[in-house]
């Protein structure tokens, strides 16, 4: 062997132990055994106040029940094949439960199949895996711990309709297509607007739930129709991209714009006048009773197959802090 | 140096396939669950769709280019099978056409690059944002999901306990690595890389053989495509996002040089593997994503400042 092989080998190594030795000592599992149970949550992503807030609930339940929680997810929420292999790898660990916030309601069937025949209770939490899919592969889950969207959004047509005196036009962004969170804020915002022969929806457009898409398609849609009363968007990021796109146009406070998540800046927003309201999820109330349920099932008892986190609407001066 | 370029490079292969030893064994210090064999082939299954994608990527870059639209050709040609399949096609006619598809993709960033004479970069970046609307405008950006039990047996299925997926990467590995060191093509790929001018006036035909490579990086991206549909059970048009970074990654981590010449579809096999492998580690280790990141990066930059350090001192 020649003396460059010696010198890959020799740094590669030193690299490897530098990053797995220090890596090494942050992780909380100490022993070689898989006898201590271990439950592990895996979300959509790590850079998203919502998840966060999912992850101390998880984190605050996981220490009063003295349990040990893993907590990982993929770098971006849609990479649905990227969640899959850090389940495939949680499958390999042998984790007790695993607690999934799925990123695509079909796609991640196939990696709950494998999860039924490594015989790992799964969880799910936030959004709902589809039904059919699920059926059609004969996979099963423990359980859905989540809010309903779809009141969620019947909540919001109902306060905007009522604000808008049952006539008006109303705008809608949507998210991304065939997700199933926002597809259901969208069935439940319609089933109640249908019933308001006075409202008119003038557009309804998806902006990915991305800030930036929000903003850029919200000004389309002021050229499109100057005289739009109101906007619901599926998301409060997508919210408040449309809110500086009507600042720009002026029309700051003549368009009533109803949010979904509470998020922490939506809720400010929503103080200053800016959003009418907003829907709001309780991700840290999703993270704490997924894992409590999770403990229930390592200690071999039933738990609810739905369960479900109150939504709740969130207006100026009535804030839904918990 | 450029001489002995088309043979095996043992120093430089050998070299990062110690480094992917290495790292497997402090993993089995650190982990009781790594090193077992449904572990090992884990990793592999995993590692399948890049390291599919990262051969046609190794070819490109041997000539000197680069293809960032694999990612958004792998979705393309995903969703056009996907949709094929949903109309009750034969499964061998809808796979056939999505390699087609991509292919004809990847035909194009070719003639770009050859006829039109665009820079890679610029031609292949088109064609990133190209096939990634034409696939959200196919599927008016819905995932198309659920497809024949026959058809997910390409990601589930298993011979001789072997997953489906990690033999076809094995077939696309040893042809490419034929293709590359035994035919008058793979020559002609890496004499391209060396010297453009040497080839042309040695009489290769350049624009042919630059056509064909970046064909099959493209129909490779089909290929793909076919193992990430069936693996998720749907076809996103959002899939492969990035991937061309993954791929690319791979081909420098396995030593192959972005100035074109040189590179090796073993060494590519091992750059694969080790991002695999420190994805799973890192994972096994309950190590977060954004550390994950750092780690990756921090690999690929120092595999190739040790190589450069060595050629350096070799030259």
């Amino acid at each position: 062997m020649n003396l460059r092989i010696y010198i890959n080998i020799v740094i590669l190594s030193i690299l490897g132990f530098g990053v797995f030795g220090i890596l090494g000592c942050q992780r909380q599992d100490s022993g070689r055994t898989n006898k201590t149970p271990v439950i592990a949550l895996v979300m959509k992503t790590l850079n998203h106040p919502y998840f966060l807030d999912m992850r101390r609930g998880a984190s605050e339940a996981a220490q009063n029940l003295n349990i040990q929680l893993i907590v990982q997810a993929a770098e971006r929420e849609i990479d649905a094949e990227k969640q899959m292999q850090i389940i495939e790898n949680l499958i390999q660990r042998r984790v007790s439960v695993l607690c999934i916030s799925p990123s695509g309601s079909k796609e991640i069937v196939p990696v709950i199949i494998k999860a039924n025949r490594a015989r790992i209770p799964v969880l799910i939490v936030d959004t709902r895996v589809d039904a059919a899919v699920l059926q059609e592969a004969s996979g099963y889950i423990e359980g859905f711990v989540g809010a309903d969207n779809y009141k969620g959004g019947q909540l919001a047509g109902k306060y905007l309709a009522d604000q808008l005196n049952g006539k008006g036009k109303v705008a809608i962004l949507e998210g991304i297509p065939g997700h199933e969170t926002g597809d259901s804020r969208l069935r439940g915002f319609y089933q109640i607007i249908q019933n308001y022969p006075g409202i008119q929806i003038v557009s309804s457009q998806t902006a990915n739930w991305e800030r930036a898409q929000g903003y850029s398609v919200f000004q389309n849609v002021l050229q499109a129709h100057p005289n739009v009363d109101a906007l619901f968007s599926c998301s409060d990021m997508m919210a408040l991209g449309a809110i500086e796109a009507i600042a720009e146009s002026g029309k700051t406070g003549t368009i009533k714009v109803v949010g979904f998540d509470a998020s922490l800046e939506a809720r400010n927003v929503v103080e200053k006048g800016l959003m009418l309201a907003t829907v709001a999820q309780f991700p840290f109330d999703m993270g704490k009773r997924v894992i409590e349920n999770a403990v229930l099932i390592l200690q071999g008892q039933r738990i609810d197959k739905d369960i479900e986190i109150p939504i709740q609407l969130v207006t100026k001066g009535e804030l839904g802090y918990r | 140096m450029k001489s002995n370029h088309f043979l095996f490079l043992p120093g430089r292969q050998l070299g990062t396939l110690f480094g992917l030893v290495g790292l497997c064994l402090i993993l089995w210090i650190l982990s009781p669950y790594f090193l077992t064999l449904s572990n090992l082939l884990n990793i592999v299954e995993q590692s399948s769709v890049i390291s599919i994608i990262a051969v046609g990527m190794t070819f490109v870059i041997i000539t000197a280019g680069i293809d960032l639209s694999v990612g958004s050709i792998l979705a393309f040609s995903g969703v056009i099978m996907a949709s094929l399949l949903q109309m009750d096609l034969p499964l061998l006619v809808a796979l056939s056409m999505g390699l087609v598809v991509g292919s004809l993709c990847g035909f194009l960033n070719g003639v770009l690059v050859s006829k039109g004479l665009l820079p890679p970069f610029i031609a292949t970046l088109g064609m990133m944002s190209i096939a990634r609307g034409a696939a959200l405008l196919v599927t008016q950006g819905r995932p198309i999901s659920g497809f024949s039990y026959s058809f997910r047996q390409l990601a589930s299925g298993e011979i001789l306990q072997i997953p489906i997926p990690v033999i076809i990467m094995l077939v696309v590995y040893i042809s490419a690595h034929f293709l590359l060191t035994k035919t008058r093509f793979g020559r002609q790929v890496y004499a391209i890389g060396g010297s453009e001018e040497v080839s042309i006036l040695s009489g290769v035909n350049v624009k042919k053989v630059k056509a064909l490579v970046y064909a099959l990086s493209g129909g490779l991206s089909g290929l793909a495509a076919i193992i990430l549909t069936a693996r998720l059970n749907s076809a996103q048009p959002i899939a492969g996002i990035m991937y061309e970074l993954d791929a690319i990654a791979a081909t420098v981590i396995g030593g192959t040089s972005l100035m074109g010449g040189e590179g090796t579809i073993l060494g590519t096999l091992v750059g694969a593997l080790i991002m695999g492998v420190l994805r799973n580690g890192l994972n096994l280790l309950n190590v977060s994503s954004f550390i994950q990141q750092i780690v990756i990066g921090s690999v690929i930059i120092l595999a190739v400042l040790v190589d450069m350090t060595l050629k350096r001192r070799n030259s």
